[in-house]
């Protein structure tokens, strides 16, 4: 009898316990109680890793707090995505909000949570730029949304003007076009044979990566990411145009020498210098970081006789409105979220939100806040905001030169970045596996840049390649086995590219 | 003789101390049961079972998809570096290890020797022992402190790619490029040869002196071949500290795959890579046991011999004997029942 009764209470207790939740992980489940606005009262602590300046986003946070007193927002700098993420899911400290630079990690491991119904219904974003929503980015060709673009830097083509000025070259029309920019490249490559050359180019960003973006009208092909990715399928037919012609500049001698190499030596005598401090190139193709990190900063130009100004990147089709290929690091909340509405919305405060921006805006036009490095907040990886408000535009565009020679290139600038397209492996599933394990590892970039093979000799076998990784991964993340949102027809589409390829 | 060999030895019931003695003995083994359990035995069995794994560590579970042997599949079929980086580590490692050893020797026999400030020349050898590791290794390698940038080794390489394997001449080049690295890497193996030439006996060297022997007969006659194991301890020592440094790198890129996020690496990938990585340096290991095992002297395999011989002369009488005692029952028993006969049928002896 006695023993009858222990294992009724034993059986009680651990029923009382499952409904409870007791036991569960941190802050318990939610409990239900919420404002108006739909947002929690109970006090809880959410995570949020990033990989921008650690000052900023911790200014940020303290915003956030002030705004909702109950939550605690904890940060944590990203050092290494893929090792950094495994490790916290291993031991089941996941974060709740993080950004990623590789989205075929977080979609591999089902990181993302899909916030369709939070992004949907919340006003706001109806005034975001426009191919957020056109293009789906951060839908991963679904219906559903896993991610939003949180750190925006459009890529751009900056121009010496006094190294123009000193070749006698005109400025081109800041509404250019890709042949424009081919041709004054070329025209301002001089080597008078005393002195140092003058090259038409410096490069960080190759200009393959642009051009598959600006190759054609959006009527020919709409081009919604790398290699020629129109949202179903690749064709690199256009990035071997680019490829080639990239390569053709390199091989003419137009291109400036790379950073820690004997032909920068050669040039320059020092094997450490860059070329964007020579004061003998004309075109940059950088990222827009470049400015604000190194151009920007106060006393710079002067010191090494520059006068940069942006350009937009230039499409082959003389059109005003065109994509623009963009760095965007996608973040979303995670699966192991216990608030996922809070989360979306601090999610939002450091993303895109037009209160975070505004924010962000006070703290960047504060010079006197430094980083831990002792830089102005504005030059510490300041990014370019998605939202179109005007406010927000107004602020952020104040941020940057206001004298009578230089704003009117900036005002044509910003106007021009309106519509970004995210390099591949931020937006495409299966983009970094097709790069890792075939793209890169045959090295075409290397064989085409020496002459040892043409780009158009490449084109079918990659495209074949790119459309199989990308079937491949959309099965695996967003089929049975991943998170389950792709319908029949759909599946049997990717599945048919897959069993083609096997053949 | 059976039954006397079948009684159990008695029981000694050990007295308090030696309890005492057994259970401190215990404790101070137990760090190394428990550490040899938690970070050796349960992380092979669980890396052995992962690797006919895919495993996803989701945030809310960790999924294990069994793939057979398809992470060794994909090891050799898709990924060129894993076998490129072996082949390069075999090469290295079997040309590295005699180069550490025999520096270290020449080192300890050196510091063994009569010189002025001995303790800080000690000193000054197994420094980077305690300093040079992990982190500030990587740091100084990469600052290019591993390398003597007066030596150039691309001609050192040339000239061995005459009459060696290009991969075996690139070997060589890599030891010269990291030459100093090579030598930080002596401490330990300099400490062992120290502690086994001090053990060496004074009165050996007295003796062969007396008879004649010069220090070059001496050192062959008597110090290499008594500190023998110490060479294959130094060896195996060397080996596996080649193989498990933060600058080998096939560690780095095991830890890559088991921290990457694709979905063909993970744990599963990593392990399988791990498993076939270790069976390699167990390899290794067995070659240098097998060139540098001490082998039993020509009397030791004398005597071994002739004590195997009398155990089976013994079993022999055994066998015997014990024939004999059966045939001898059997004959009784058929005398008994009168089915015996003689060869002349009377049954009579």
């Amino acid at each position: 009898m006695k023993k009858k009764l222990l294992v009724g209470v034993a059986l009680m207790t651990s029923l009382m316990l499952a409904l409870t939740g007791c036991g569960g992980k941190k802050g318990g489940g939610p409990s239900g109680n919420v404002d108006e606005n739909g947002v929690t009262t109970d006090e809880i602590t959410l995570t949020f890793w990033h990989y921008e300046d650690e000052t900023t986003i911790n200014m940020l946070a303290e915003k956030f707090m002030d705004k909702y007193p109950n939550i605690k927002v904890e940060t944590r700098v990203i050092e290494d995505m893929s090792s950094d993420l495994s490790a916290a899911a291993a031991a089941g400290n996941f974060p709740d909000v993080f950004e990623g630079t590789d989205s075929d990690t977080a979609l591999a491991n089902q990181y993302w949570l899909d916030i369709s119904e939070y992004f949907d219904n919340d006003p706001e974003n109806d005034n975001l730029m426009a191919t957020i929503k056109e293009y789906g980015i951060g839908c991963f060709d679904t219906d559903a949304r896993y991610a939003m673009p949180m750190v925006y830097w459009p890529s751009g083509i900056f121009i010496d003007r006094n190294v123009i000025n000193t070749l006698n070259l005109q400025m081109p029309r800041t509404d250019w076009t890709w042949a424009e920019m081919i041709q004054l490249i070329k025209d301002a490559t001089v080597d008078t044979g005393s002195g140092m050359k003058y090259f038409g180019l410096g490069f960080y960003n190759r200009l393959d990566s642009l051009y598959g973006i600006a190759a054609c009208s959006p009527e020919e092909r709409a081009l919604k990411g790398e290699f020629g990715f129109d949202g179903t399928d690749f064709d690199l037919s256009y990035w071997a145009v680019g490829e080639q012609e990239f390569s053709d500049l390199k091989l003419g001698g137009y291109v400036a020498p790379s950073q820690e190499t004997q032909e920068m030596e050669d040039w320059t005598g020092n094997w450490d210098a860059w070329f964007g401090e020579t004061g003998h190139v004309a075109v940059f193709s950088e990222g827009f970081w470049t400015y604000q990190n190194l151009w920007g900063l106060e006393g710079y130009q002067e010191r090494f006789g520059l006068d940069i100004v942006p350009y937009v990147t230039p499409n082959v089709v003389d059109e005003k409105e065109h994509n623009v290929i963009s760095t965007m690091y996608m973040g979303g909340v995670s699966t192991s979220c216990k608030y996922p509405y809070e989360a979306y919305l601090l999610l939002k405060w450091m993303g895109w939100g037009i209160e975070g921006w505004k924010e962000r805006i006070a703290i960047y036009s504060d010079t006197s806040i430094t980083n831990a490095a002792g830089t102005p907040l504005k030059n510490a990886q300041m990014p370019m905001p998605i939202t179109l408000d005007q406010e927000v535009w107004e602020g952020y565009k104040a941020l940057f030169p206001q004298d009578a020679d230089h704003k009117p290139f900036w005002d044509d600038y910003f106007a021009s970045v309106t519509r970004p397209v995210p390099y591949g492996w931020y937006n495409i599933a299966g983009y970094w596996n097709f790069c890792d394990q075939y793209f890169n590892k045959i090295g075409i970039h290397d064989l085409v840049d020496q002459g040892k093979a043409k780009a158009a000799d490449y084109v079918e076998e990659a495209t074949e390649q790119a459309n199989y990784y990308h079937a491949e991964a959309m099965i695996s993340y967003f089929g049975p086995g991943g998170y389950n949102v792709l319908s029949e027809e759909e599946l049997a589409k990717y599945q048919a590219v897959v069993d083609s390829f096997a053949q | 003789m059976s039954k006397e060999k079948k009684q159990k030895k008695p029981k000694i019931k050990l007295g308090k101390l030696e309890k005492r003695e057994a259970r401190m003995g215990y404790l101070f083994v137990a760090p190394w049961i428990i550490g040899v359990l938690l970070f050796l035995l349960i992380p092979l069995g669980q890396s052995f079972y992962y690797m006919w794994f895919n495993i996803r560590i989701t945030p809310l579970a960790t999924v294990y998809n069994y793939v057979g042997t398809q992470n060794f599949t994909q090891i050799w079929l898709e990924n060129p570096e894993f076998p490129q980086q072996l082949v390069t580590y075999i090469w290295q490692t079997i040309v590295q290890v005699p180069v550490i050893v025999v520096f270290a020797l020449l080192i300890a026999i050196m510091l063994n020797g009569k010189i002025k400030c001995r303790g800080f020349f000690r000193l000054i050898f197994f420094l980077p022992v305690i300093i040079v590791s992990g982190p500030v290794m990587n740091m100084l390698v990469e600052e290019g402190a591993a390398t003597i940038p007066s030596m150039n080794v691309q001609s050192i390489v040339n000239a061995f790619d005459q009459f060696l394997s290009h991969s075996l001449a690139e070997s060589v080049g890599e030891i010269f490029s990291n030459m100093i690295m090579t030598l930080w890497y002596s401490g330990v193996q300099i400490l062992i040869f120290l502690s086994a030439l001090q053990k060496l006996d004074p009165a050996l060297y007295e003796a062969a002196k007396i008879d004649g022997g010069s220090n070059w007969e001496c050192f062959w006659k008597i110090t290499l071949p008594t500190i023998k194991p110490m060479i294959l301890l130094n060896a195996v020592y060397t080996v596996i500290f080649l193989s498990s440094n933060e600058q080998n790198s096939l560690i780095n890129m095991i830890e890559s795959a088991m921290f990457s996020g694709t979905k063909e690496k993970g744990y599963g990938y990593a392990s399988a890579m791990a498993w076939m990585y270790a069976i390699v340096i167990t390899l290794i290991v067995l070659l240098f046991f097998l060139l540098l095992g001490s082998k039993k002297d020509a009397y030791d395999r004398q005597i071994k011999k002739v004590k195997r011989a009398k155990k089976k002369e013994l079993r022999m009488e055994k066998r015997i004997e014990r024939r004999g005692k059966r045939n001898v029952k059997k004959l009784e028993k058929a005398r008994k029942k009168r089915k015996y006969k003689t060869y002349d049928g009377s049954g009579d002896y």
